[in-house]
């Protein structure tokens, strides 16, 4: 099977080079490099399943040869990975391409093109040290259940480790 | 034996009878809980993961590092802890020079990963330590024949050279526990399928679930056991979503692992926080003569 059978897109593609090392830049962004693209992280992607645009082995092509603008652009398919970690399970190659495809995601947050739930809960961990909101119904809810009430965050810490400008 | 809980943000808030099923239940079994002051976000594995990898880790190095001065394990209780905090606590023991740039930002508040604890979901515990024998024991008010669909959701076993829990292909660990109740549990063709909560198209994992309901349905089986508070939101609340998206009609109670256990230990329903799930668990309750 040619490896760029399924995107025509791919034959006529020049290989951005430079992507390379904007790529590499952040936390586990090489290993893409370790993919011979037999497609063992298809079959059971359930994303892949469900939708046949999303497949993590032309996932890892278009990162080695630098499709930068689909891979990372706001409408970009890497946002419909499940995080499942079964293509981690399958790859004869230890790519893992969910970490790959979560270092693409740290790249077009860099870029500013992430879905805004990504800032949103950035946000929320930064000035409440939690992602979700405490009222007076969960108070008595605990109360109702014999836990005791929910203590507070120190978000002074959680600033400093985070290093806000 | 002594263990610190991290029940993170969903448990806590959302869905504290989650909290309280673990509470009471795991007292019966030997199970000390040490609660530990100052524990934040974990931070999510999904979004924060996704914004900085650094900042990920250096979070969650903060919370492991508090349960490191006491010196007990962490117990997690939501597959996205579990997901967060095992893989930190792994990758900053194994990677030197990761460990040394987030503990350079952790100096700043006094605080250093050292590495010198694990990271365990709860029920990992209850099979390693306790002991599936002696979860049998506790049990007062065996669950018979209550036919329990199994959804093990992913980061419970996947990625495994992080987790290290169980095959991820041909898990058993939730089924012997579900069995230590009385209970029944059921496999299916899609037992091993992702809830999609993380997809960005709703699309996705609207489909996923409902196929994963339409089965549970076909085969008759009365609920779904499951031990994650956000695969609990993608079947609970989001069956009266896909009813009202898609003409379904469904009424399939889904029900936290720790809540199954302390009802076969003796808890009324109420105590365990039943009565608070959208889809409410009263037939399978009357079937057991548990009065709702
Ligand atoms: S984690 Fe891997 S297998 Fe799961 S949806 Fe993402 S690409 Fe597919
Ligand atoms: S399984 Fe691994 S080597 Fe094969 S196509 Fe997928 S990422 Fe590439």
């Amino acid at each position: 099977m040619s490896p760029t059978k399924n995107d025509p897109a791919i034959e006529k593609f020049d290989i951005q080079f430079s992507f390379r090392e904007k790529l590499n830049s952040v936390a586990e962004g090489f290993r893409h490099n370790y993919c011979y693209q037999c497609g063992a992280c298809v079959a059971d992607c359930p994303a892949n399943n469900y939708d046949e645009h999303f497949n993590p082995r032309l996932i890892m092509l278009k990162a080695i040869l630098g499709f930068e603008e689909e891979l990372l652009g706001a409408d970009s398919e890497i946002w419909n990975c499940t995080n499942c970690y079964t293509c981690s399970e399958r790859c004869p190659q230890d790519v893992r391409p969910i970490d790959v495809i979560i270092a693409l995601k740290n790249l077009s947050v860099l870029q500013g093109n992430a879905p805004p739930i990504v800032g949103n809960i950035y946000n929320s961990v930064l000035q409440t040290g939690t992602t979700t909101k405490s009222s007076s119904l969960v108070d008595r809810r605990r109360k109702e259940l014999g836990l005791s009430p929910l203590g507070s965050y120190p978000i002074d810490e959680i600033q400093k480790i985070l290093k806000v400008d | 034996m002594k263990y610190i809980p991290f029940f993170g943000c969903m448990m806590t808030t959302k869905y504290p009878q989650f909290e309280a099923a673990v509470r009471k239940s795991v007292s019966h079994v030997g199970m000390e809980l040490v609660d530990v002051e100052g524990f934040t976000c974990c931070p999510d594995p999904i979004y924060f993961q996704a914004r900085d990898k650094i900042e990920w880790y250096t979070i969650a190095a903060r919370n492991i590092s508090l349960a490191e001065d006491l010196g007990h394990d962490i117990i997690t209780t939501c597959s996205g802890c579990t997901a967060t905090l095992s893989e930190v606590n792994l990758v900053l023991k194994e990677d030197e020079s990761l460990r040394k740039e987030v503990n350079d930002r952790l100096k700043e508040i006094g605080r250093e990963f050292k590495g010198s604890i694990n990271v365990r979901h709860a029920i990992t515990v209850l099979r390693d330590d306790i002991g599936v024998d002696k979860v049998a024991q506790s049990v007062k008010y065996p669950l018979n024949d209550l036919k329990v669909a199994v959804h093990y959701g992913c980061h419970l076993l996947k990625p495994s050279r992080v987790m290290r829990v169980d095959d991820p292909d041909r898990p058993q660990i939730l089924d012997a526990l579900i069995k230590a109740t009385g209970a029944v549990p059921v496999h299916h063709d899609l037992t091993l399928l992702c809830c999609g909560k993380a997809c960005m198209d709703d699309s996705i994992p609207d489909r996923m679930v409902m196929d994963i309901l339409d089965t549970i349905q076909e085969k008759g089986v009365e609920c779904m056991g499951l031990i994650c508070p956000t695969c609990f939101d993608s079947f609970d609340v989001k069956q009266l979503i896909l009813e009202r998206k898609y003409n379904k009609s469904y009424s399939i109670p889904i029900i936290y692992y720790f809540q199954l256990l302390g009802l076969a230990q003796g808890y009324k329903p109420q105590e365990v926080g039943l009565h608070l799930h959208k889809i409410k668990p009263d037939p399978i309750l009357k079937g057991l003569e548990l009065v709702a």
